[in-house]
C-alpha cells in the first residue's frame, strides 16, 4: 500500500532527486544517500576527458537499490527528445525516460506539443515515461491515454524556488489522473514538499533545492522526511476546513458555572 | 600512414584511416568508461564497437552522464 508504483517497478521512497548543480560529485552522492531515495535523473552530455571525473555512472553505480533516470534535457523537439531517450537507455540499462523538452532557454517551460508527441513514441516504444510538463490537467489526461506512468506538472519554473504557484491546477490533475502525479520542479522548500503530498501527489521531484543548500546531504534528509509526514497525513485523513472556531475543549461545566 | 577526418563531439579531428569505434574510444582516453557512441545518428553498442570502422566526414558523438535534473 505504501509503495510508489512507476510502470512494473516499486520505491519505498516518494522524494526522487536531481543531481544537477552540485558543487561536487561527493556533494551530490552524499545528498543522494542521505535522502534515502531509489531514482535520480540524470542528463546526457558530451565525454570530456578533461571532465572525467565528473561522470556520474559510476559513482551512481555503487549506491545499492538506486535506479536511473535519464532526462532529455537539451531537446528542443520531440525528435531529439527520442534519440536522447534511446542513448540514455544505451547507456543506462533502465526502461524511465524523463521527458523534459523546453525550447526557451529564458523561461524553461516544456513545450506540450513536443512533449506529447515524445511521449506517445516512446511509450509504444516500452519505455516508463514520466514527462515533465506545465500544471494543465487536458495534457496531463491525453498523456495518461498514450501510457504515460506518470506526469510530473511544475510546480514554478525550474530552480526558480518559487514553489507549489501551480496548486490549484495540480489538484484538478491529482483529480482526474489514474497514474502518479510528481510535481518536479520549482520547488524551494521541505514544506512545499510536504504540502504537494499532503494534496495528494505520489512523489517529488527536487533537485536546485537540495543541491545550493548550504549543507545539501542535511536538506536532502529534510525534504526525504517532508515527503514522507505529507504522504502520512494525507493516509491519515486532514480535518475539515470550518469557517468557524470548533472548541476543543468543553464549554460547559466550568469551574463555579451554574449547570 | 593515411589519415581520415571525422567530426567528434562537435569538432574536427583527423584519425588514422581504419580506425575503429573502440579503436577512437583508446585515442579520445575513454576506453573502458561507460560511454554511448552515436555515429552518424546510430548508436553503435559495445558489441559492435570492434568491428565499426570509421569513414571520412562521420558525425561521432561520445556520451556520458551528468548532473540533471
Amino acid at each position: 500500500m505504501n509503495a510508489l508504483r512507476l510502470g512494473s517497478y516499486t520505491f519505498s521512497s516518494r522524494l526522487i532527486l536531481g543531481t544537477g548543480k552540485f558543487s561536487s560529485t561527493s556533494a551530490m552522492i552524499e545528498a543522494v544517500r542521505a535522502s534515502g531515495t531509489q531514482l535520480v535523473t540524470v542528463a546526457l552530455r558530451r565525454f570530456n576527458r578533461e571532465q572525467a571525473e565528473d561522470d556520474l555512472f559510476g559513482p551512481l553505480s555503487e549506491i545499492e537499490g538506486l535506479t536511473l533516470m535519464p532526462n532529455t534535457s537539451g531537446a528542443a523537439t520531440a525528435k531529439e527528445a527520442v534519440k536522447a531517450a534511446h542513448i540514455s537507455r544505451e547507456l543506462s540499462g533502465s526502461p524511465f525516460i524523463k521527458v523534459e523538452i523546453h525550447p526557451n532557454p529564458h523561461h524553461l517551460m516544456p513545450d506540450p506539443i513536443e512533449t506529447y508527441e515524445a511521449c506517445k513514441i516512446l511509450a509504444a516504444e516500452g519505455f516508463i515515461v514520466m514527462p515533465y510538463i506545465p500544471a494543465d490537467p487536458v495534457l496531463a489526461k491525453r498523456l495518461e491515454e498514450v501510457g504515460c506512468s506518470s506526469v510530473m506538472p511544475l510546480g514554478s519554473a525550474i530552480g526558480s524556488g518559487q514553489g507549489l504557484s501551480t496548486a490549484e491546477m495540480v489538484k484538478i490533475i491529482i483529480r482526474e489522473s489514474s497514474i502518479p502525479v510528481i510535481v518536479d520542479a520549482g520547488l524551494r522548500s521541505p514544506s512545499e514538499a510536504c504540502a504537494a503530498m499532503e494534496m495528494g501527489c505520489e512523489a517529488v521531484l527536487v533537485n536546485s533545492a537540495v543541491a545550493v543548500a548550504r549543507n545539501p546531504a542535511a536538506m536532502a534528509s529534510a525534504f526525504a522526511k517532508a515527503v514522507e509526514a505529507g504522504f502520512e497525513a494525507r493516509n491519515a485523513g486532514l480535518m475539515p476546513r470550518s469557517g468557524a472556531a470548533v472548541a476543543t475543549s468543553p464549554l460547559t461545566s466550568f469551574l463555579g458555572a451554574a449547570s | 600512414m593515411s589519415t581520415i577526418a571525422i567530426i567528434l563531439n562537435g569538432e574536427s579531428k583527423e584519425i588514422p584511416a581504419g580506425t575503429t569505434v573502440a579503436g577512437l574510444l583508446v585515442i579520445a582516453d575513454a576506453l573502458g568508461q561507460p560511454v554511448a557512441v552515436v555515429v552518424n545518428e546510430n548508436i553503435v553498442r559495445p558489441d559492435q564497437r570492434d568491428s565499426c570502422i570509421l569513414h571520412n566526414e562521420d558525425q561521432v558523438e561520445i556520451l556520458v552522464f551528468a548532473g540533471g535534473g
